[in-house]
């Protein structure tokens, strides 16, 4: 067995232990330094994961465990939201009350899941990564334990959660009892027999609901809202950025890779998700008053959207997610970064609160009207050209397929709708009034740094995406192309033993 | 509109194909059987929800006193808050106690079975045991240096 092709996810669990371990013999005031500390190792992690050394095909541990170009693109991804988060828990860290290090130990946690579902093969690993992200990220939400909000996100999530992983479990159940193995591969070359079996279908059913539960789409959103209300700023981030993620890798990995014709027999279920999620996100965050939970609606708007590159069953549709996710990255973490700065200075969490906010900082009402700006699809920010692709994905499959045009029509209307929300945001940061403190607004040289790197990443992918689409494009289409090239020694080996 | 495909020239793939698509029929007549279950579901359910309807249909409203309306305790008068807090010390040495059974839950089928995981794959066998369990040292020496052992503190 390779076990060269885990080295990225045995370096990363090693970190995290590290961290804790670490923290037992470190004064409480060298806690921040830890977390840099644990930026950097994530970065070189990184700079290993994209680099030539690092395993770039390969197919391991019962064919469960697949790297391929798309698990490659998503480590990556992950990889640096995590670094993203931890230097925003720095910045965050005098809201959290006590165990700061922990914190950066369950984040990393967080991500050995994430990179284990991104290069998930099997419905068991994908089952245990999708555990190990959601478990952490119960505790992370909840994290300010004697914040009332705080908590009550983290029972919701749980809850929830615990409901939506019971599904997905029976669910694999049931694709087990019927398809005799749990391996995307063989599911794969069986799909047109368990297509006609209703124990296969429903079970496949039952792992799609407890996959849209992880990406907020309609009708399992109902988390979303609350959860990203109450969580502490970092965990919001990540949950958007990484959960999100890593429910798409597996989604387009399950759908498009493992069972393509029934995904595209399901086309019409697909087709009402998506309008469906886009149309509940849009018309919820109207009349927030709340920013994050505004951010919570925006989110599962931006699933529906997402959902639309699966939908569209095509290359382009799976290229146009992984750009996606890329800008929203961008523009997530501006947002939560933005936010966890002015945590500070201001009390509420309001959207009214934010008055004066552009004389109070210039700084951070600019990045958070970029933010804003390239989630509603405004060129040049990246959101408009990311929805554009997912759009026009749809569009090439549209012919003869009416049902796909009335989907169209409905995402731009959620567009359209999306505008009137995020100004509003924007007219109270600019216009919002008269506000009793005037005092400027100091920010971090982190922060600032944090937020240039997002500002810039969001403006240079909308001016110049051809090279970053460049990437998506590879990733993607390694998707079918890597699993002929391989050969592992466990195939080997099985095909060496049947043919005695 | 399929795209993605794998490659089917894997040996391993075309073997299980004899055969196949009757072990996928038989699973779904297998699922008739579980059409017992189905009606019992239906019938606890549906027990569950008449008698809650019943009751609220067929009982008298608004003959009510305090006494009546007190929690059932097998007698007993109720005390105290219903709520009431525990010291989290009792939680800790709950946590404490699955993580170190599940340990040993884990470890019990592995030994059991460690001669035959020896032929198949050597370096999975004890390798994989040894990192869980270095793994859970890990959390015990955090739980020692947190002092959740500590009763006292």
């Amino acid at each position: 067995m390779n076990y060269s092709l885990i080295i990225v996810e045995i370096t990363a669990v090693l970190i995290g232990l590290g961290v804790l371990m670490t923290d037992l013999w470190i004064s409480p005031a060298a806690r921040k330094g830890l977390g840099y500390a644990a930026a950097v190792a994530v970065g070189c992690l990184l700079a290993f994961a994209t680099g030539s050394l690092a395993p770039q095909h390969g197919l391991g541990f019962r064919d469960s465990f697949v790297v391929d170009d798309l698990a490659r693109f998503f480590k990556a991804f992950f990889l640096f939201g995590a670094i993203v988060v931890i230097l925003m828990t720095v910045e965050f860290s005098s809201r959290i009350a006590s165990g700061l290090s922990e914190f950066f130990a369950l984040v990393i946690f967080a991500l050995v899941g994430m990179l284990f579902a991104a290069s998930a093969n099997d419905l068991v690993l994908l089952f245990v990564s999708l555990e190990l992200i959601t478990v952490t990220f119960y505790i992370l939400t909840s994290f300010q334990r004697n914040r009332l909000a705080s908590l009550e996100a983290g029972v919701k999530y749980l809850i929830l959660g615990a409901v939506a992983s019971a599904f997905m479990v029976f669910g694999i159940a049931l694709i087990f009892g019927s398809a005799n193995s749990t391996n995307f591969r063989v599911i794969a070359a069986h799909q047109t027999e368990l297509a006609t079996s209703p124990v296969f279908l429903l079970g496949l059913l039952l792992v799609l609901a407890g996959l849209g539960f992880k990406i907020a789409a309609f009708p399992f959103q109902a988390w979303a809202p609350d959860v990203y209300q109450g969580s502490p700023a970092p965990a919001t981030a990540f949950l958007a950025v990484g959960s999100k993620a890593a429910g798409f890798v597996l989604l387009i990995r399950l759908l498009t890779q493992a069972v393509p014709q029934i995904t595209a027999e399901w086309s019409r279920l697909l087709v009402v998700m998506s309008a469906a999620t886009i149309i509940y996100g849009s018309l919820c965050a109207i009349p927030q008053r709340n920013l994050k939970r505004l951010m919570g609606y925006s989110s599962i708007a931006n699933a529906g959207y997402l959902l639309l590159g699966i939908v569209a069953m095509s290359r382009s549709g799976s290229t146009a997610i992984l750009f996606y996710l890329g800008g929203y990255f961008f523009t997530v973490l501006a947002a939560f970064t933005a936010m966890s700065a002015l945590a500070e200075h201001i009390e509420t969490d309001e959207i009214a609160g934010l008055a004066g906010l552009g004389r109070r900082s210039p700084f951070l009402a600019a990045t958070l009207t970029l933010s804003l700006v390239s989630l509603a699809g405004i060129p040049p920010m990246v959101g408009f050209f990311g929805k554009v692709l997912l759009l026009r994905s749809v569009f090439e499959s549209a012919p003869g397929r009416p049902d796909l045009y009335l989907l169209l029509g409905i995402a731009v209307i959620g567009v359209v709708i999306s505008l009137y929300y995020y100004f509003g945001v924007i007219r109270s940061i600019y216009w919002g009034g008269s506000t009793p403190n005037l005092a400027p607004i100091r920010t971090s040289l982190g922060t600032k740094v944090a937020l240039g790197t997002c500002i810039a990443g969001m403006v240079f992918l909308g001016i110049a995406p051809n090279g970053y689409l460049r990437i998506a494009e590879t990733a993607i289409g390694g998707i079918d192309s890597a699993a002929g090239r391989l050969k592992s020694p466990a195939l080997k080996k099985v095909s060496a033993h049947e043919a005695h | 509109m399929v795209f993605f495909k794998y490659s089917l020239q894997d040996p391993k793939l075309h073997l299980p194909q004899a055969g196949y698509e009757a072990k996928v029929k038989k699973m779904d007549s297998q699922l008739n059987q579980y059409l017992p279950v189905l009606m019992l579901l239906l019938v606890t359910s549906g027990f569950a929800v008449s008698t809650l309807i019943i009751s609220v249909a067929a009982g008298k409203l608004g003959r009510r006193t305090k006494t009546k309306d007190i929690p059932y305790e097998c007698g007993m008068l109720p005390e105290g808050e219903g709520n009431s807090r525990m010291s989290v010390k009792f939680y800790l040495v709950a946590l404490l106690f699955v993580l170190f059974d599940i340990e040993v839950v884990f470890m019990y089928p592995w030994a059991v079975t460690y001669k035959k995981l020896l032929e198949t794959d050597a370096t999975l066998a004890l390798g994989g045991m040894l990192s869980f369990m270095f793994i859970l040292l890990v959390g015990y020496v955090y739980a020692l240096k947190k002092r959740a052992f500590d009763w006292k503190s």
